[in-house]
């Protein structure tokens, strides 16, 4: 699941100032924005009527099923024909919807969230910061509980020493580092934790 | 001597830390080093320390390397990729710098630069690897240097982190990684750092305790809250609190924390507040000068 937060509404304003006098249609994601309520359909009525209060001309507030991934622009028209008839588009999704109804719809789009990284849900819990796409995967060697996106500073050879008690000196969570090693020493399998890992090698992200 | 050479005679040492400006003026820095002059086998130069953006530590030490100082130049993980920091040990060395700490560094955000790109594209274990790798003549990808670096690499550790397992599972490794010899974090708790030195007793390489004479209460309590790591126990700060002199104070506690833990490190790392002045009179109220 991507995970996402909304822009500021003044950033957004500013930027459909580069579009005057366009019609607007304002685009939901039927799968990971919806679930974390960024990017769903209370969100896209509100940010039509914030934006039709302010004499912006808004055709309609849609959802689509996934915003990253269909079939072709005509199936999402046909199933939304505001989106056709829009001269601008509104994409409250992660980066990849918007960068796919970028490429497919023709149309200028512009993006309603911010994606922040790839998280999780469980139930009502949303999880943040589960991978970080190094590329690089070695997560079977932490019990499951990736370092590269769970530590702010990606340290894979153990804690940094900013956090005294259990917490993360950045965030107000519990060092990463303390939950892998609780989570493997109650397998009795540190000694997973006994080489000393390299870095991520970037190149396998090409 | 070099500063390998002096922590292998076994001898007690004493550092001490000191910053490069906000700015492109060193001479204020080269004047607060000048106090030091004759009391340290060593001084520390800190790189971009806590996250606030100041001159390279490069240039600094070169010029206190002029003036007759060793140094360690602090070097953290935070602000290169291992394309820079290879460069910048290349150009350390031929400066004729010897000493590097190796560390991670605090995260962008505690600093004034908080919209930087964290970088940590090694961690500190790694960067000690690096220098080692570099050290027997060649860089990060293999490929040969023209001249191999001959660097004494330093680690740090922060006594105060519990729980202890993780944090231990990191020293060794630094160990293994090579590094000659541990800075930690300022120490104002001479049992919690016996608990860490005895639970670090193995590593076989010298420990070197930090230390930051307090000045007064409000600057004790405005490091409990903004550094991190730093722990400062609230008898300390009621003793700051209560007392007519309190930077005088300040070094009583330092000398009595430095007391209590003398026979568990192999030597003290001073970590002033706004400047070297006192920093004679606390090695005096140590023992640690003549």
């Amino acid at each position: 699941m991507l995970i996402t937060r909304p822009k500021p509404i003044e950033e957004i304003l500013s930027m459909l100032d580069m579009f005057p006098e366009t019609s607007i249609c304002v685009v939901g994601c039927g799968i990971c924005a919806r679930k974390i309520q960024t990017g769903g359909e209370a969100q896209v009525s509100m940010m039509t009527a914030r934006l039709q209060q302010r004499g912006l001309d808004v055709l309609d507030g849609k959802i689509v099923k996934h915003a990253c991934s269909t079939e072709s622009w005509d199936s999402m028209v046909e199933e939304n024909p505001a989106l056709d008839d829009a001269g601008i588009l509104l994409v409250m999704s992660c980066g990849a919807g918007v960068s796919l109804l970028g490429r497919i719809s023709g149309k200028p789009v512009l993006p309603g969230l911010d994606t922040t990284s790839l998280g999780s849900a469980l139930k009502d819990e949303v999880f943040e910061n589960f991978c970080v796409m190094c590329g690089d995967c070695n997560v079977g060697l932490y019990a499951g509980l990736c370092p590269k996106s769970g530590c702010p500073k990606s340290q894979v050879n153990g804690p940094c020493g900013g956090s005294i008690d259990r917490d993360c000196e950045v965030e107000g969570r519990e060092c990463i580092w303390v939950k892998i090693y609780d989570k493997l020493e109650s397998r009795g399998m540190l000694e997973l934790l006994d080489d000393i890992r390299p870095p991520v090698n970037h190149d396998r992200r090409l | 001597m070099g500063f390998a050479d002096v922590l292998g005679s076994g001898k007690f040492v004493v550092t001490a830390e000191v910053s490069p400006p906000k700015g492109t003026d060193i001479s204020g820095a080269l004047a607060g080093a000048g106090l030091l002059q004759g009391l340290l086998d060593a001084v520390n130069v800190t790189d971009n320390q806590r996250s606030m953006m100041r001159m390279s530590p490069i240039v600094l030490c070169h010029k206190l390397g002029e003036m007759g100082f060793e140094t360690i130049m602090h070097m953290t993980c935070r602000d290169r990729n291992r394309l820079a920091l290879q460069s910048d040990l290349l150009a350390a060395h031929a400066l004729g710098i010897h000493n590097i700490l190796a560390m991670s560094g605090d995260y962008p955000t505690m600093g004034d630069q908080p919209s930087t790109k964290p970088v940590f594209d090694l961690d500190s274990v790694q960067l000690l690897q690096l220098i080692e790798k570099m050290n027997n003549g060649s860089d990060f990808q293999d490929k040969p240097l023209d001249s191999p670096t001959s660097l004494c690499a330093g680690a740090v550790a922060n006594p105060y982190v519990r729980p202890l397992g993780p944090q231990l599972l990191k020293l060794n490794k630094k160990v293994s990684a090579k590094a000659r010899f541990i800075q930690t974090q300022a120490v104002f708790d001479a049992a919690v750092f016996n608990e860490f030195a005895d639970a670090a007793r193995h590593i076989g390489i010298p420990v070197i305790a930090g230390i930051i004479p307090l000045r007064s209460a409000q600057n004790a309590r405005f490091m409990n809250e903004k550094i991190p790591g730093v722990k400062i126990p609230d008898e300390v700060i009621s003793q700051m609190e209560a007392a007519a002199d309190p930077a005088l104070e300040g070094m009583r506690i330092a000398a009595k924390t430095i007391a209590g833990i003398r026979t568990n490190c192999q030597g003290i790392h001073i970590m002033p507040i706004g400047g070297h002045g006192n920093t004679r009179r606390l090695l005096e109220l140590c023992g640690l000068v003549d």
